[in-house]
């Protein structure tokens, strides 16, 4: 038991608990906000499934990992894969996407089951598979993260395909997986990125032709509301009523905040509804969260994901073997993902995508698959002597 | 580390990787919020300001009006109003929230026993608007109205301010003029309206300005901008929908401005509108020592009272339009032949121009010059008299035949030496000039050449010579100390009085003669008859209009010092006073007896000056 404690990561452990707790401020802040005894009830709501979520982190980090994944991860591989195809026909349209499957979002789980599954594959000893370092590994990996990809994109739900990606990247990278190949393909998203931004920018800068316009408009493979949110993005002033309103809320809302924040819970931004309220407890909550508290409470906010990413990398580093290690990665790449573009996006510094915040946030589904993901992490660091 | 590696087929140097790119994105980060929350904090404070906030300039407190004594002629009064607060009846969409709205409004109505005076336009308007303003429901209730209002709202002890019962709704208190003695000193006092005040020089920010009282005439007017208080400036928050939740706050509370103290003593008054009454004509009482106006009143009269709070259209229209002019202040604006008050000054300039006061002319009943035949008040004639008889009484012939022979110049300087033909320069909006005619006025009006006829008739106020009521109320003060004053209104003193250019042995002169005019004989004598002072007087009667429709407006202009059988507090005390009433009979008869009353309420004892009254 005592060898237990030190192989637990406490860091990790620690940064959880704080982040829950400033999650549930600001949830009840924001729902303090708005009209409804629900929304007021949220932040006891988020601590009920915080609750649930440590139940579930240490049932999962105390179980050996190594004896498991074999067996758990290709049926959960497939089961989300049917689950997202199953939300696609019956799933409730909400916000014009339709991404709820009953109670939950199978888009949030199907991350974690994506790189159980992938760890599996990729990360044994004797692996199923032995030509990763070839062109054939490229397309079976390409394929596992690939097709529930085009499912979650097809919800539509950008944001959690953008997390995806990265935290897959970085699994094959770790994986060794035909290097040549993931060169070409960042070069290639590179490209096609700039080239987007650029042929949106054309499209959109002022005093452009209408045609013209079009006719850009008409190559750029964005749909409507994405597009606005990327003219947005490179023109944050064209429309601060209508597309750009958000953003620039979201900017007064940080900005006012100051150095030192105007305290908890006087967030004015949010109480007099500046801040829209549909988006204020989930997307957005880091603006609610950053007035109140300031630079000061940002920079903290920060440190504790500093904290929960780094001691996820450590856990990879010293993880026992190679499906560890690529887990341990991936959902840390995973989390930061959605801390960063979440974060970056409230700022301005990258289009608006809607991604939860992990933990500040409110979002049963999302706060219990970060919490299963980081009790899977934990269990790597638990379980790391040398199986003989 | 060797033995590692190879167990453990993927890199460890990922690891490496991957946290390098944690700790990078997480310091971009860290950049980019300071760059938003420390160096561009005061950008985002503001642009939330401007959204957030919004100004209301406050109407100031405008002074009130005392007359000498510091009796209240002007005042405030509180008025109460029942407002609702838009934000308590927030709805989904505007159309849910201006029902809700016209709901309880309804609601509330049953209260206060007062149908809803806005329609469901008046509320959109208001929501469209001035929503983060109160919209006034019930403007000024009365008592009773309020007592219902308030039993419903703090019926439950320990009730919140805005009511328990009644959420949303609340009372407002807002000041409104007030003329509390009514029609007296309507004229004087003019009434106000409600604007926008000025804002401040270089500051158009405000989002709602309140109207505040100004001046629209007399008094009011003329002293606008020292009435008006100071504006303040009160803060609203608003939500993203522009509903205010809080209590603004006060920035600038409005400032009250200072009272107006005036010169007018309301009792003074209150008697020459008395004399006035049921007449149509004016009257000036000044003090002749500086130009303090005592009283000053004109007939028909308005009540200012009615113009407040607000000026109904049709109340105005009614005035405007009535023949007998209510709203023109004679006392001031009415243009008079002066008549024979004019003579005095007839006298002066003969003398001046070397006339001795003993010389004798036979007066046959008229003066003939030419074709031009003016008639005396008797017939046949006075036969021959010195300058004082013919001022005591009132001789034509006497007057007509001394202006000819001195000559148009002499008439129009000593005219203007009494100040006619010119502004007073009373601090009042209205301050009409007279015509003081000559040759060259004539030309320029008329086209016509200025014949000795025209002189004649100027020699005894007659022709083309006109003045105003206050003009002759300082002839008749300057008459009486040898010095021209300067009325004014605002007690404080006014510019001092400018000795006349006239020999003190002509003065006296011209004194015996409108002494004479009061006495046993005289044809003003009914003007100091019972009076208890020294009084001097002149009487006129001008003829007006053509042959057919002849009028006559009667003058009586007095100068009157208080003597040892005055009220014991009148003694020192010394007034000038001009009367006129159109189409009266005569000096004499109609405009005399009217200031001997005012001079008795002056001078004379309490119980005595009632009695004649």
């Amino acid at each position: 038991m005592l060898r237990r404690l030190l192989l637990f990561n406490w860091v990790q452990f620690a940064a959880m608990l704080a982040l829950i707790a400033i999650g549930t401020v600001a949830i009840w802040s924001a729902g303090s906000a708005r009209e409804g005894a629900a929304f007021h009830a949220m932040w006891a709501a988020n601590l009920r499934t915080a609750a649930l979520g440590l139940a579930l982190y240490f049932l999962i980090a105390f179980t050996d990992y190594r004896k498991y994944l074999t067996l758990v991860a290709p049926p959960a591989y497939v089961a989300a894969l049917v689950l997202l195809v199953l939300v696609l026909v019956v799933g409730s349209e909400i916000y014009g996407g339709r991404r709820w499957l009953w109670f939950f979002q199978p888009s949030e789980i199907s991350k974690l089951c994506v790189i159980a599954f992938f760890a599996e594959v990729f990360g044994s000893a004797e692996p199923l598979f032995r030509r990763r370092e070839g062109f054939t590994g490229f397309v079976v990996a390409a394929l596992l993260v690939g097709i529930p990809s085009v499912l979650i994109l097809a919800e539509p739900d950008l944001g959690t395909t953008l997390t995806l990606a990265p935290a897959a990247l970085v699994m094959l990278i770790a994986a060794n997986v035909w290097r040549r190949g993931l060169a070409v393909l960042l070069a290639v998203g590179a490209i096609g990125g700039a080239a987007l931004l650029g042929a949106v920018h054309e499209a959109e800068k002022p005093g452009v032709d209408p045609a013209r316009r079009a006719a850009i408009i008409r190559y750029v493979p964005l749909r409507e509301h994405q597009l606005k949110r990327v003219k947005t993005f490179l023109f944050p002033e064209s429309d601060p009523m209508g597309a750009g309103y958000t953003l620039r809320q979201a900017m007064i809302s940080i900005g006012s905040g100051g150095f030192a924040g105007k305290g908890i819970g006087k967030g004015e931004t949010n109480h007099l509804k500046y801040l829209p309220p549909s988006v204020s407890m989930n997307d957005f909550i880091f603006c609610v969260y950053a007035e109140e508290t300031g630079f000061l409470g940002s920079l903290a906010l920060l440190s504790l994901f500093a904290a929960l990413c780094l001691s996820g990398a450590w856990i990879a580093y010293v993880a026992a073997d190679g499906r560890g290690r690529l887990i341990a990665l991936g959902v840390s790449t995973l989390v930061f993902a959605h801390i960063y573009v979440n974060i970056a996006m409230s700022v301005g510094l990258v289009p608006i995508t809607g991604l939860p915040l992990p933990f500040i946030s409110s979002g049963r589904t999302f706060l219990l698959t970060v919490m299963a993901g980081l009790g899977l992490t934990q269990s790597i660091s638990l379980h790391r002597e040398i199986q003989t | 580390m060797k033995l590692k590696a190879e167990i453990l087929p993927v890199g460890a140097r990922t690891c490496w990787f991957a946290a390098a790119i944690f700790i990078a994105g997480l310091l971009t980060l860290a950049a980019r919020l300071k760059t938003v929350q420390v160096d561009r904090a005061a950008d985002a404070t503001d642009g939330l300001r401007r959204q957030s906030v919004r100004r209301v300039q406050t109407a100031g407190v405008r002074g009130r009006i005392l007359d000498r004594r510091g009796r209240v002629l002007a005042d405030n009064r509180p008025s109460v109003s029942i407002v609702l607060n838009a934000g308590v009846f927030k709805r989904k969409g505007w159309d849910e929230t201006a029902e809700a709205i016209s709901n309880a409004i309804a609601a509330v109505a049953a209260v206060v026993g007062r149908p809803s005076p806005l329609t469901e336009r008046d509320i959109r308007r208001h929501l469209h608007q001035s929503l983060a303003r109160p919209l006034t429901v019930w403007r000024d209730i009365d008592a009773d109205a309020l007592a219902r209002f308030e039993e419903q709202s703090f019926r439950l002890p320990g009730a919140a301010a805005d009511g328990a019962q009644l959420p949303g709704f609340a009372v407002e208190e807002t000041l409104e003029r007030t003329y509390p003695n009514g029609p007296l000193a309507g004229h004087l006092l003019g009434y106000v309206g409600r604007d926008r005040a000025e804002s401040p020089a270089g500051d158009e920010g405000f989002n709602f300005r309140e109207l505040e009282m100004r001046g629209r005439s007399g008094l009011e007017f003329y002293y606008d901008g020292f009435l008006r208080g100071g504006a303040g400036e009160s803060r609203l928050t608003v939500d993203a929908r522009g509903f205010a939740g809080a209590v603004p706050e006060v920035v600038v509370p409005a400032q009250q401005g200072p009272d107006l103290a005036l010169t007018i003593d309301a009792d003074l008054q209150t008697v020459c509108e008395a004399q006035l009454a049921g007449a149509k004509g004016a009257c000036v009482v000044l003090d002749p020592r500086d130009g303090a106006v005592l009283a000053m009143a004109s007939a028909p009269s308005f009540n200012p009272d009615l113009f407040v709070p607000v000026l109904r259209r049709a109340r105005y229209e009614a005035a405007a339009k009535d023949p007998d002019k209510p709203l023109l202040n004679r006392a001031v604006g009415g243009s008079y032949a002066p008549g024979s008050t004019f003579k005095p000054i007839t006298a002066l300039a003969g003398l001046t121009a070397g006339h001795a006061a003993g010389e004798r002319h036979d007066c046959i009943g008229a003066y003939v010059w030419g074709g031009l035949t003016i008639r005396c008040s008797r017939t046949w004639g006075h036969g021959p008299l010195d300058l004082r008889e013919a001022l005591r009484d009132s001789c034509n012939p006497y007057f007509c035949s001394l202006g000819v022979e001195i000559g148009t110049n002499a008439l129009v300087s000593a005219a203007h030496a009494f100040g006619l033909g010119a502004k007073t320069g009373i601090d009042f909006p209205v301050d009409y000039a007279g015509v003081v005619p000559d040759a060259t006025w004539k030309m320029e009006t008329y086209r016509e050449k200025w014949y000795p006829g025209d002189v004649a008739q100027m020699a005894i106020g007659q022709g083309m010579l006109l003045v105003t009521p206050l003009q002759m109320a300082r002839v008749a003060a300057a008459l009486g100390t040898g010095a021209l004053v300067t009325p004014h209104l605002k007690a404080d003193r006014g510019p001092p009085a400018r000795p006349l250019p006239f020999a003190a042995a002509d003065l006296a002169a011209v004194r015996e003669g409108l002494r004479l005019v009061v006495g046993r004989s005289g044809t003003g004598r009914r003007g100091a008859e019972g009076v208890c002072a020294y009084v001097l007087g002149k009487t006129g009667t001008a003829e007006v209009g053509a042959r057919e429709r002849r009028r006559k407006n009667t003058w009586f202009i007095a100068y009157a010092k208080g003597d040892a059988t005055s009220r014991a507090e009148a003694r020192a005390a010394e007034v000038a006073v001009a009367l006129v009433i159109e189409n009266g009979e005569s000096g004499g008869g109609t405009a005399a007896p009217k200031v001997g009353a005012i001079l008795k309420a002056v001078f004379n004892p309490r119980e005595e000056a009632r009695d004649a009254s």
